[in-house]
């Protein structure tokens, strides 16, 4: 799909043609998914991430810039819904993934891996992950697009609908509390 | 000599921050903080970017099953023009109910319309009888009409929940399609009883052939299983009900452009 033909396409599905939205729909699913799942960790929630966040884009198609770019547009409302999605899940398993993350970060001395455990990296990740959950979904989101998608700070605020001092300290509220889940594998590794 | 706190060395790791070149000479010179830069670029190093489970060329159309009976309405943001051509498309779940909810209330209007005009015209009758037997016979066509209009839309609507059964994936998820069901199985009993009304006997068989189906569909698990799907599937293909919906809409949109070329008839056969 070429540019004038993607900007057709595109003013098409603005005045409500679902069949023009339904290409747009085909042609962005993957990367959403992409990005979903590196902002939920989750395949389950990404695919609902996938699906909340076109039947938003549709919704608000009336909003959007036709000179803006439909992708970055698309990347934002992701984003949003993931954050929304975390922030929800938060609120009904708060109690019980506090208990599971306590468990999973503050092992006691003698139960942390052996150098040669540690030397799998699915151990690793298994913590990471873990790590990764005990965030909040603000940080989660502000780390996500920093570490895994290479987002500058101003871009993280635009994109988050944040300042610029929230959406940095947002980042780095998420790497001071890696930085502590992670302490007792980096003095392993040490 | 200046240190730098662990936020600005955050974002030195991350090629942001202002004075990077001082940062850099910094950390050749001062131990303290290129031990804590050290410690940070260490620990996010072990943060590899995951995996992502594949999604295959089609992915993009099974998010579009998904989710294009569940488009909502658009938000104002474009002419009035752009709404009004959107309106009349009826791609989405919410114009579908809307849809639905206005045809079944102009049928009811009409129905009422017609009575009301009937009981009127029945005193006049004696002295005028061509003229009120006339205008009864143009309420009976609007009506006939109407209803040919409602249940041919309304049946189409049925063999595209239909069809989605037919082809959903062997297991997973049909709370979209059973939205669907559940809306059209209240608008299809109406419609059955104006059917039997009306005399439309072949209509009423094939509405009440549907109605079984779609109660199936819609007290099944959301989430359900292939040997219940596969169920639900094989009634479907038993009552052979793709083929008499579709038939019975193609004659009613026949008699809609024709008015007069059939009229009721007996119910459609299985063929196989």
């Amino acid at each position: 799909m070429d540019a004038t033909e993607s900007a057709a396409v595109l003013a098409r599905a603005r005045q409500g043609d679902s069949e023009a939205f339904r290409a747009l729909v085909e042609r962005h699913s993957r990367s959403v998914f992409r990005l979903a799942f590196r902002m939920t960790g989750n395949e389950q929630d990404a695919e609902d991430v996938v699906q909340e966040s076109f039947l938003r884009a549709y919704k608000q198609l009336g909003r959007f810039e036709s000179r803006a770019n439909f992708g970055t547009w698309l990347y934002r409302i992701v984003s949003n819904c993931s954050v929304d999605l975390m922030r929800a899940k938060q609120a009904r398993h708060d109690q019980t993934r506090a208990e599971s993350l306590d468990e999973a970060i503050e092992l006691p001395a003698n139960d942390l891996p052996t150098p040669e455990r540690l030397a799998q990296s699915a151990e690793i990740q298994r913590r990471v992950q873990g790590a990764l959950e005990a965030l909040s979904p603000l940080e989660r989101a502000a780390f996500t697009l920093r570490h895994y998608e290479g987002r500058s700070i101003d871009e993280i605020s635009r994109t988050l609908g944040l300042g610029t001092s929230a959406a940095k300290h947002s980042v780095f509220r998420a790497v001071k509390k890696l930085r502590a889940a992670l302490a007792p594998l980096r003095s392993q590794e040490s | 000599m200046k240190h730098y706190s662990e936020d600005e060395l955050t974002l030195y790791y991350y090629g942001e921050g202002r004075h990077r070149a001082n940062i850099e000479r910094h950390l050749d010179e001062c131990a303290a903080c290129a031990a804590c830069y050290r410690e940070i670029a260490g620990t996010l190093a072990m943060i590899a970017t995951p995996d992502v489970p594949e999604r295959g060329d089609q992915y993009g159309l099974e998010v579009w099953q998904r989710i294009r009976h569940r488009l909502p309405e658009q938000e104002p943001g474009f002419g009035w023009f752009g709404r009004f051509a959107g309106f009349d498309r009826f791609t989405g779940f919410n114009r579908f109910v809307g849809f639905a909810a206005a045809a079944a209330v102009l049928m009811l209007a009409a129905f009422i319309a017609g009575r009301t005009s009937r009981d009127a015209a029945a005193p006049t009758a004696v002295g005028g009888a061509p003229t009120a037997a006339a205008a009864d016979r143009d309420n009976a066509a609007a009506r006939q009409r109407i209803l040919l209009t409602s249940v041919a839309d309304h049946l189409d609507r049925s063999e595209r929940v239909l069809t989605d059964i037919m082809n959903a994936p062997d297991s997973g998820d049909i709370s979209s399609a059973q939205g669907w069901a559940d809306d059209l199985l209240s608008t299809s009993r109406l419609y059955r009883q104006d059917a039997i009304e009306a005399g439309e006997q072949s209509v009423a068989t094939v509405l009440d052939d549907l109605e079984r189906s779609l109660i199936e569909i819609v007290h099944s698990p959301s989430r359900i299983s292939a040997a219940d799907l596969e169920q639900i599937r094989r009634r479907i293909d038993a009552a052979a009900l793709l083929f008499k919906v579709r038939v019975m809409s193609d004659e009613l949109r026949n008699r809609e452009t024709h008015p007069g070329t059939a009229g009721p008839r007996a119910p459609i056969q299985k063929t196989s």
